[in-house]
């Protein structure tokens, strides 16, 4: 029965015939239906008998990309199946002997390949690719021999367009050890494929090639051409006759293509797009294998980037040509920008930092520079920034630093004015990511302070855009780094500034009605804490009450979770300074006995009302905060309970104390609503007293709790198959409901 | 021949997760990139890796249009240039750019606080996302590039939702994204100008139905709401910030004024000021009674709605309020669901779908008694209703857009596999074209016939008309002329004026055949015999008729632009040849006359 099931449903003239056959998501189903059975040698059987394999040659060409591609898929694994599980002996190069399976697909990609359709050669392309990425067995290559001829004839032949698969094919077979350490024709082949694609096309292959670290090194000569060719032309382009060394060598290459392609209007943004995104690619490896000429490439770089804002026009045919395509041109300028600010980070590009910062700097200023542009002006002029300064420090050239911090604060005092809330927030952004790297250099903080950036930067605060609000509050949070908390600060001293940004944090906290800006204010306060910013422990305790007590009535979950980690920070700095537990960062240890320093903390935390924010935080709605907050319980416990000396939940007994948190314990099992929870004292339990606090933590059951909020999740559930089908289900099959969706 | 190119990666004979490839005169635009809200896992997000095989996304794609602010409609995007790496251009209307990251933010939340992911965008991604985004007004041509450029229509549907019509050189694509042919509450019909499209992409969610007033909906809605106040309970209605829960307000805001009703109706805190700020901020794209009593009074300024303060739920005594969000998932409106449910004089009416897995969806699908977060049983005895307020065009409305724009081919999109069928069947029986309805992953291609403009000069026009009849309206006419193409141009010249404008001398190419002919006689003798043979067939054959044969002084033939000479063969006496030419206007009569001497002159006709 089963077996007629099986010919009905994957046979020759099983479901072909019938007319749900025309729906893709049948094929899909069938292809992977198929998939699923090839794990066993019958099925293998049945499919290369049955006429089953026909049909996934049909579904190929399938008008479904979906359908098509998971029928390649499945023909690489029928092959490798095939393959691997039917042949007994080492398939040699000469007369192998091919399963049967194998065999008609091996004879289905030879047919393909010879054909006249291109949509046929680019499937069995298609095909290979994906099996050279996924099996590196050694039969790879006796398959490759039968077919190597045909592949290397579609490199010169310019009647069938099927360059990119070819790149993309050698691009994985580089990869295969079975391939890369060949002594075969495969790398001349690949050589030549380098030298007859179009760059554009050639580009993703270079750069794999250039991953590679057992490449021949010719190859590698080539592909680097491929990469540097354009970048050539346009530092040829820019200056005629050139000023200096290029990047390749004279003798490589013939770049009449390449100028070629750069003089067209519909080629140039594109080819020089593309070589960027792999010239990123290639810098953004953690460990290059090649040396690449950087000066030459950045000089190339800021050619296109002054093309672009129209800063160079060069006498040249080719310079004005490429001078006149490329003006404005937005998705250059963005790739550029990048890569230059991947360049940052080689360090040997110092000749050259004054031009650098000088196309920055006239980006910056320019106001015809795009909102996208911006930002990846500002990034990449804080990474120049960083290495300037690590280049300063031993170079002495701090003059020109100044200089450059002195123009780069101007321009930004421009931009926090800008009237595009997308301009104010990169700025923002750029400043907080400056004063991160930057606040230990006194040169810095000396020019940022005495610019107005400071000021602007907290008039933003009451920015009508809740992003900027966000952005702002962060950056001053940054900046109270190098004013309010750094030591040798001038503006140290001033107490009532400090106290005054900090009450409008604050106020935002309390006040603001998006989210974002709140949540950037709990960050800070972190921060702040983390660093110890945050005053002496008396101050820091009123500090964090207070900002609890703004904090656990936010309808937002994340600010109440920001709560609950400056919480969690808190009782681990009480607790270390106050010796309680051995901080692995105390640099005595107390020799006070540890019950009076557990009496200390624990009314320290009374005092800041820290308990009645954590029981609530267990019965919130929003999952995380539990979780949170339980997590925290139980590490204050293991800090007041060092040994297993739990009390036992009897004791507390008949006590008016004692029947408050018998309730607190049976409405945490409840998981009873947050707002049903009472106000401190009610039902007697007291938040702010200690005695109960540490019955509490004893008795609780929080490990049960624990384990409830992990697994109580009523929200994920099985994916239903269709929307439609889960709508019917919920409202009934009125048809107006049917499609009420959004 | 120039063709469309159209992939859906998502609402292809599907509603959810709207993602549109189209491939128009070698640009590539996506249009739409939104998240499938009935799934958890991958499936949710369109397989961007489809788009392109090789390359970066970036390179590939011109750039992304989003036509509202919905989440099927915009869900994917952070996910895709965050995420994915598409650092390209996006485009959407004011409104949308503005409304998109809360609700983007409002779905990060749930998914990051209910289902815990944590491999999943940011709240810094979607900043970063929206950043990327180039608003566009209504009706204006923003250039893409050199070549692609687009325009937004009028909606309706949500806020600041549009038609996006996408254009390249001649050729044309129009994407609707959700629209509405009716006005409601507060926002007006779709409209879009004749602008004859090669092809219409239309959502087809109603594509079956004829839809029943919505005033019966709204009478519906209003009377639960009433009796429930009347009886001294409370009602609650889960929303989304922004959208339907306007519509409602003003609608419940009448009412109450109409009705001279007391109990207090309150909108969550917070997005009163967000969503009034909005409203005001956009006035413009609202319908016309808004916008005109906008100057006297603001419709979102309600007098009977009021601010939320948690507190107030534990208020005696009747009261209506709006909470979000809207699938009761968690917030506000679950902590007043949970206060609420247990009074059967209370009701609970959702507005819209509910995800499964929601409490929203559980209470809708009958469930009474839930299990709220593993630990505690809550029985519901509040009312539960289901009121579908959702806007989009009818089948009526969807003819409607078709006939006001016209376009050569139709695509049906977002909606179900049998109700397109429906659909298309009387689309194409109506208008005469094609209507595809792809599925997902499936290209359609359509083959454009783009015309193109000439200009033609007033001397050649004067010219073709003396010699033609008076030109006809509505008759095409043809025409003969020198095409110049010269600076992004055509024109259509007398050749003449080509020669001179062109400065070229003037080249007259003739085609020429030799026929053998046997005749023993001198040339010129031959040539007589040639020239009595046509002068007798000229008499005999239609063909020929009205035209002159001549005998030219040195012994050749003409007829027309037909020249024939005989000549002696080199070496045959015997057999003389004859050197026919002509031009290429007279290529008919040229091979006919070729063909007539290939034949042999008769005898006797010297």
């Amino acid at each position: 029965q089963e077996g007629k099931l099986l010919v009905r449903l994957f046979g020759r003239d099983g479901p072909l015939s019938s007319t749900v056959w025309e729906d893709a998501s049948v094929r899909s189903g069938w292809v992977e239906g198929v998939h699923s059975m090839m794990h066993h040698l019958p099925a293998l059987h049945f499919l290369c008998n049955g006429g089953g394999i026909d049909v996934i040659f049909t579904l190929q060409g399938d008008p479904s990309l979906f359908v098509a591609s998971a029928a390649g898929q499945l023909l690489v694994h029928v092959l490798t199946f095939s393959v691997e599980s039917e042949t007994t002996k080492p398939l040699g190069t000469k007369d192998c002997d091919w399963p049967a399976c194998a065999q008609m697909i091996i004879k289905h990609i030879e047919d393909s390949l010879r054909s006249s359709s291109a949509s046929h050669i680019q499937q069995s392309l298609k095909l290979l690719s994906s099996l050279f990425r996924s099996c590196h067995a050694t039969w790879t290559e006796v398959l490759w021999l039968g077919i190597e001829k045909q592949i290397e004839s579609f490199l010169t032949e310019e009647t069938v367009q099927v360059q990119h698969m070819l790149a993309n094919l050698l691009l994985n077979m580089s990869w295969s050890p079975v391939f890369h350490e060949s002594e075969g024709n495969f790398w001349p082949l690949v050589t030549s494929a380098l030298e007859h694609l179009a760059p554009v096309q050639a580009g993703p292959l270079a750069v794999g090639i250039l991953r590679l670290y057992k490449s021949p090194q010719d190859v590698r000569i080539q592909a680097l051409t491929v990469l540097l060719q354009p970048m050539e032309c346009i530092l040829r382009a820019a200056s005629q006759p050139p000023e200096y060394a290029g990047l390749l060598d004279e003798s490589v290459g013939d770049l009449t293509t390449v100028e070629s392609l750069l003089s067209s209007k519909s080629s140039c943004a594109s080819l020089l797009c593309q070589t960027l995104a792999r010239l990123e690619e290639l810098l953004s490896l953690m460990r290059s294998p090649i040396d690449l000429p950087y000066t030459s490439l950045l000089r190339s770089l800021t050619a296109i980037l002054q093309f672009c804002n129209g800063f160079l026009r060069p006498a040249s045919p080719l310079g004005s040509t490429i001078s006149r395509i490329l003006i404005n041109c937005f998705r250059v300028q963005r790739s550029a920008l990048d890569v230059l600010a991947a360049l940052a980070e080689q360090k040997c590009c110092d000749t050259v930092m004054g031009s650098v910062f000088d196309v920055l700097l006239a980006y910056l200023e320019s106001p015809n520079t795009s909102c996208t542009v911006l930002k990846k002006t500002f990034q990449a002029t804080s990474k120049w920034l960083v290495s300037l300064q690590e280049l300063s420090c031993s170079n002495s050239q701090w003059q020109q630093a100044e200089k450059i911090l002195e123009d780069v604060f101007l321009v930004l005092q421009k931009h926090l004015c800008s009237p595009s809330w997308e301009v104010r927030d990169s700025s923002l952004e750029f400043l907080t990511t400056l004063i991160k790297y930057l606040r230990d250099q006194d040169e810095f903080r000396q020019s940022l302070l005495s610019s107005e950036v400071p000021r602007l930067t907290e008039s933003l605060l009451e920015d009508p855009e809740s992003y900027v609000r966000a952005s702002a509050v962060t950056a001053v949070g940054y900046l109270a780094f190098i004013t309010y908390f750094a030591p040798e600060s001038p503006v140290t001293g001033n107490q009532s500034n400090k106290e005054n940004t900090v009450a409008k944090l604050q106020e935002i906290l309390s006040t603001d009605p998006e989210g974002f800006p709140r949540r950037a204010v709990i960050s800070i306060f972190i921060k702040w804490l983390r660093q110890g910013c945050t005053g002496q422990l008396e101050d820091t305790e009123q500090f964090v009450s207070r900002v609890i007590q703004t904090v656990q009535r936010d309808l937002d979950w994340e600010v109440r979770l920001g709560g609950l980690e400056l919480v969690e920070i808190f009782c681990s700095q009480t607790i270390c300074q106050l010796g309680l537990r051995k901080c692995p960062y105390a640099p005595v240890s107390s020799a006070v006995p540890s019950s009076i320093h557990q009496n200390e903390s624990l009314q320290v935390f009374c005092r800041a009302n820290l308990f009645s924010f954590l029981y609530r935080s267990l019965c919130d709605c929003d999952k995380p905060i539990g979780q949170r907050a339980c997590d925290i319980l139980l590490s204050l416990r293991c800090s007041f309970y060092p040994t297993s000396t739990l009390k036992d939940s009897q004791e507390t007994g008949d006590s008016p104390s004692g029947q408050g948190l018998a309730w607190l314990r049976r409405t945490l099992r409840q998981g009873s609503l947050a707002q049903n929870f009472p106000t401190d004292g009610s039902n007697g339990v007291d938040f702010q007293d200690p005695e109960n606090m540490i019955i509490a933590l004893g008795t609780i059951e929080f490990e049960d709790l624990h384990d409830e909020l992990n697994r109580c999740s009523d929200h994920v559930e099985k994916s239903p198959q269709s929307l439609l089908q889960d709508i019917l289900a919920t409202v009934g099959t009125v048809e107006e409901n049917e499609v009420d969706c959004y | 021949m120039p063709e469309i190119k159209v992939t859906p990666l998502g609402a292809g004979q599907d509603v959810g997760r709207s993602c549109i490839l189209v491939s128009i005169a070698g640009k590539n635009v996506m249009l739409d990139c939104g998240m499938h809200m009935g799934y958890n896992d991958d499936r949710r997000f369109p397989d961007f890796s489809y788009i392109t095989q090789n390359g970066r996304l970036t390179d590939f794609l011109d750039c992304v249009i989003i036509s509202h602010f919905h989440l099927d409609h915009c869900g994917a995007l952070p996910y895709f240039s965050e995420m994915v790496g598409y650092d390209g251009p996006i485009y959407m209307t004011h409104p949308t750019k503005a409304i998109c990251p809360i609700l983007l933010e409002d779905y990060r939340k749930i998914t990051v606080d209910k289902k815990g992911e944590t491999n999943f965008f940011t709240s810094q991604m979607i900043k970063d996302c929206m950043k990327k985004v180039v608003a566009v007004h209504l009706h204006q041509t923003v250039q893409v590039d050199e070549e692609l450029e687009i325009k937004a229509y009028y909606a309706g549907h949500v806020l600041g939702a549009a038609m996006f019509q996408i254009k390249v050189g001649c050729e044309s694509v129009v994407y609707t994204g959700d629209y509405n042919m009716t006005p409601d509450r507060h926002l007006g019909a779709a409209w879009i100008d004749k602008c004859r499209p090669d092809l219409l992409i239309t959502e087809s969610t109603y594509a079956t139905t004829i839809r029943d007033s919505k005033r019966c909906r709204e009478r519906d809605f209003l009377k639960k709401v009433h009796e429930t106040v009347e009886r001294g309970g409370k009602v609650l209605i889960p929303v989304f910030a922004l959208g339907r829960a306007q519509e409602l307000c003003i609608l419940l805001e009448t009412f109450w004024e109409r009705m001279n009703l007391k109990a207090p109706i309150y909108f969550s805190t917070g997005l009163t000021e967000k969503a009034n700020h909005y409203y005001k901020l956009f006035i413009t794209w609202t319908n016309q009674k808004i916008r005109k009593t906008f100057v006297q009074r603001n419709m979102f300024e309600f007098k009977h709605i009021k601010a939320f303060d948690r507190a107030f739920a534990d208020n005696p005594g009747p009261m209506v309020v709006f909470a979000t969000p809207g699938m009761l998932h968690a917030g506000q409106s679950l902590q007043i669901f949970r206060k609420w449910a247990g009074n059967e004089k209370n009701m609970v009416i959702m507005p819209g779908y509910c995800v499964q897995g929601t409490v929203g969806h559980k209470i809708l699908s009958g469930q009474r008694k839930l299990e709220m977060e593993g630990r505690q049983i809550l029985e519901v005895k509040m009312q539960v209703e289901y009121m579908s307020f959702s806007a989009h065009a009818d089948a009526k409305g969807i003819m409607q857009l078709i006939r006001q724009a016209e376009p050569r081919n139709v695509l049906l999109v977002h909606g179900e596999a049998k109700k397109m069928e429906f659909l298309k069947q009387k689309i194409e029986q109506e208008f005469h074209v094609n209507c595809y309805m792809p599925a997902n992953g499936e290209t359609t291609t359509i083959f454009t016939n783009p015309s193109i403009p000439v200009d033609i000069s007033l001397g050649l026009l004067k010219r073709e008309t003396a010699i033609g009849l008076s030109p006809e309206v509505k008759k095409p006419k043809l025409m003969h002329g020198t095409l110049i193409m010269k600076d992004n141009s055509f024109r259509l010249v007398s050749p003449e004026q080509a020669l001179k404008e062109l400065g070229l001398a003037e080249h007259q190419l003739r085609f020429t055949c030799r026929v053998h002919i046997q005749d023993p006689r001198k040339e010129h003798e031959t040539a007589l015999r040639v020239y009595n043979h046509l002068k007798g067939q000229v008499h005999s054959l239609l063909v020929l008729k009205d035209y002159s044969v001549q005998h030219l002084p040195d012994g050749s033939i003409t007829v027309e632009s037909i020249l024939i000479q005989a000549t002696a063969h080199s070496e045959d006496q015997g057999t003389k040849v004859l050197l026919v030419s002509w031009t290429y206007q007279d290529e008919e009569l040229g091979s006919f006359l070729t063909s007539l001497l290939k034949k042999g002159l008769p005898q006797g006709t010297s």
